[in-house]
């Protein structure tokens, strides 16, 4: 590979859901990086339908201190920030800057806040923190905060299911049906990577107990459970009606179960 | 002749130990200390200051010693080091190498 | 250890400059081992400005190898920044993970950084032993895929090998692996107690029958057993005003809470990075200052065993157990293991036979 004149701009393509970003940067190194981490989910970054710009800097970056992401809007711009990155998106003209170290880390978590303002924009879906799982052709979500089981059961999964992530799932609708995307997220277990997707036949939200059950979850505690476990950042009330009128869509289309289980494979025998 | 420009590699660890600083090659783990004159070079190698002036201005003074002697025994070491793979040396300045 | 090292240490430990420090960046963790000392919980971790911070201060204050380890570090997404800057402070840095999370680009950012050895626990050749003790099913294959990796990046890799109960036959397997994949390995017969007290954990050990009879192998012992496994000589002046370790002396430890203990064995509070300097902490800590003033003569029991010239004795397994000047009963079995000659504590504590029960 040539290396590239001073100022060329280094581009790759990012297809996660089937939403293709743009993503460009000056720096050849962390381009190549970028290229490996994202490998599977390459595309042409002339499809694509939003841009990311990405400027490598040097600490201290921002919140000077502060290792907790903040999200925040002002105007038609929001603000994302963390310890090792600040970044812009304008959702009008569907750009964005980012400034950080040149590890993807940072590109990892805007990637997640944007598509989650685009799919919160559009109604279509969003992203959820669940561990998922692709089973006989059909999909199956487990979601829960941190402890309730995500990483558990995703350890636990026979050899017949594939496993799309252990932390981070990414919901749209496809025509009629809801369907789960694999994406390059990973949770603890670093599980992730398949760029596949299929038709989602339930959501188990995850209770650790003493047997293993599947009980039914009424229509209103369903998107309770919901709106508690998807990836979103409440600032813009218009916004947060829509994440609303999207998980009560969802609901109505998509079985909602709870899951209690103990910590072994039996529970599998439960997820056909 | 022609200006010596130094740089420690990019693959060593350093530290001073009071008055020795101990250079560690991180590919083969070797481990080197450097007396004090020749950290005090160590000290000042950054890729931008020739070693003539390197000598002339911080080893003659501080270590009361022939300025030609101090140049010749600065090229030897440098060049030592070079051998081992600790030092950069090059006919001209050594820009600031990329990090990861 | 080249001649030059051992100066270098000696005179660290002369001059009482830190050379080492070992900073435990994050107690969460993707693995479950049943042996752990740990809770992984993240109970307010040091930030990465923190942690910038604490990296220019360790600089300063003469730190050269610097060890990040846990929990598993790879779970700080600021890791690679982490160590990016102690790379720019020309720190010499070792990595101790799990190696579950590092994949071709991950091994390849690990060489670009100049991190100069990489330390991997494995438990057993086979998987569904090693699985077993880490409670993740497929974590051996993705911890030897990750030392392929690295190995073929040119980076140095380690394997540490703790036996206990459950994995006691594999060590053979797991140095033929090691060979195999040209990684160095380790080995380590004892089980630790809880960094909280809880002394549980320790029923984990192999039996004594099973330690004697590691403490006789060539290949555990890196010699010839009628050299190591002989009766100890008599202790001479030297050997009891020796210092018992390191710890405190030229090396400590720093949790990812900014506690400061001698060691990440021997958990003695001795000062918060939150609230002092370190280099105050470590110059001016009344509990590191008892420690450094502690030599082999000064410890009532081991002074006067056999085995105090020769003994393995850890002074935080000591403090663990309850006394620092105390002995480590742990290490007295394996100095037990080792000649089949028993320590006065042992005998004292009914664990061999002897006279005076």
């Amino acid at each position: 590979m040539l290396s590239p004149a001073a100022n060329e701009t280094l581009e790759i393509g990012i297809d996660i859901g089937r939403l293709p970003i743009a993503v460009q940067t000056g720096d050849p190194e962390y381009l190549r990086i970028l290229e490996h981490r994202f490998a599977r989910f390459q595309c042409n970054p002339a499809a694509a339908v939003a841009r990311l710009e990405l400027t490598v800097t040097e600490p201290p970056i921002s919140n000077g201190g502060d290792d907790e992401l903040k999200v925040e809007r002002t105007g038609t711009q929001w603000t994302i920030r963390r310890g090792d990155f600040a970044a812009q998106w304008n959702p009008t003209e569907r750009r964005g800057q980012v400034r950080s170290l040149p590890f993807h880390y940072a590109l990892d978590s805007v990637l997640r806040i944007v598509h989650s303002l685009v799919l919160a924009e559009s109604g279509e879906g969003f992203l959820l923190h669940s561990a998922s799982a692709i089973r006989n052709g059909r999909a199956f979500l487990f979601s829960g905060v941190s402890g309730a089981g995500k990483t558990t059961i995703s350890r636990l999964a026979p050899a017949d299911a594939t496993l799309l992530s252990d932390e981070i799932s990414y919901v749209r609708l496809l025509g009629e049906r809801y369907c789960a995307f694999g994406t390059p997220f990973a949770g603890d277990l670093g599980v992730s990577g398949e760029n596949v997707m299929a038709p989602l036949h339930a959501i188990y939200f995850l209770n650790k107990g003493a047997h293993n059950r599947v009980s039914p979850v009424s229509p209103a505690a369903a998107v309770s459970a919901l709106l508690r476990n998807v990836l979103f950042f409440a600032q813009d009330e218009r916004l947060v009606g829509r994440v609303f009128q999207t998980a009560c869509e969802f609901v109505s289309r998509v079985p909602v179960f709870e899951l209690t289980f103990r910590p072994d494979e039996e529970v599998w025998n439960l997820i056909r | 002749m022609s200006e010596k420009y130094i740089k420690p590699s990019r693959d060593i660890a350093a530290r001073m130990l009071d008055d020795e600083m101990i250079v560690m090659s991180v590919r083969d783990s070797a481990v080197y200390s450097l007396n004090a004159t020749a950290s005090v070079i160590w000290g000042a190698a950054d890729g931008s200051t020739p070693l003539r002036e390197i000598v002339a201005s911080k080893v003659v003074p501080q270590f009361d010693v022939e300025p030609e002697i101090a140049y010749q025994d600065a090229l030897d070491l440098v060049e030592a080091l070079a051998r081992e793979g600790i030092l950069v040396v090059a006919d001209h300045p050594i820009k600031q190498q990329d990090s990861a | 250890m080249s001649s030059l090292l051992q100066a270098v240490n000696e005179k660290a430990v002369r001059l009482g400059i830190p050379l080492s420090v070992h900073l435990d960046v994050t107690y969460r963790c993707n693995e479950r081992c049943v042996h752990c000392y740990l809770d992984h919980d993240d109970n307010g971790e040091l930030t990465f400005d923190e942690i910038h911070g604490l990296l220019q201060q360790m600089a300063d204050a003469g730190v050269f190898y610097l060890t990040l380890s846990g929990g598993e570090p790879l779970l700080r997404n600021d890791l690679f920044a982490i160590i990016q800057r102690a790379r720019e402070l020309t720190f010499s840095v070792k990595l101790k993970t799990n190696a579950i999370l590092i994949k071709e680009m991950e091994a390849a950012m690990i060489r670009d950084l100049g991190v100069e050895k990489v330390q991997i626990s494995i438990y057993s050749h086979r998987p569904e032993v090693h699985d077993a003790i880490t409670k993740v099913k497929g974590s051996l294959d993705r911890s030897l895929d990750a030392i392929r990796f690295l190995v073929s990046q040119g980076l140095k890799v380690a394997m540490a090998h703790v036996i206990m109960s459950q994995n006691r036959l594999d060590y053979p397997g797991v140095q033929a692996l090691a060979a195999e994949l040209g990684a160095e390995c380790t080995i380590d017969p004892t089980i630790t107690p809880h960094i909280n007290g809880d002394r549980g954990l320790l029923k984990l050990n192999m039996s004594r029958e099973n330690l004697s009879h590691v403490m006789h192998d060539p290949a555990v012992l890196g010699g010839d057993p009628a050299k190591f496994c002989a009766p100890p000589l008599p202790a001479t002046d030297d050997d009891l005003d020796a210092l018992p370790c390191s710890a405190g002396h030229s090396a400590c430890y720093i949790s990812p809470y900014g506690d400061v203990f001698p060691c990440v064995q021997f958990p003695l509070p001795s000062g918060n990075i939150r609230a002092q300097k370190f280099i105050d902490i470590w110059k001016d800590s009344p509990q590191l200052k008892e420690v450094r003033s502690i030599r082999m003569r000064d410890l009532p029991v081991c002074s006067g065993c056999a085995h105090v010239a020769g003994c393995s004795r850890c002074p935080g397994l000591a403090y663990m157990e309850g006394n620092m000047r105390g002995p480590s009963t742990a290490d007295c079995e394996k100095s037990y293991a080792k000649t089949g000659i028993p320590s006065p504590n042992m005998i004292r504590l009914g664990l061999a036979g002897g006279s005076g029960r």
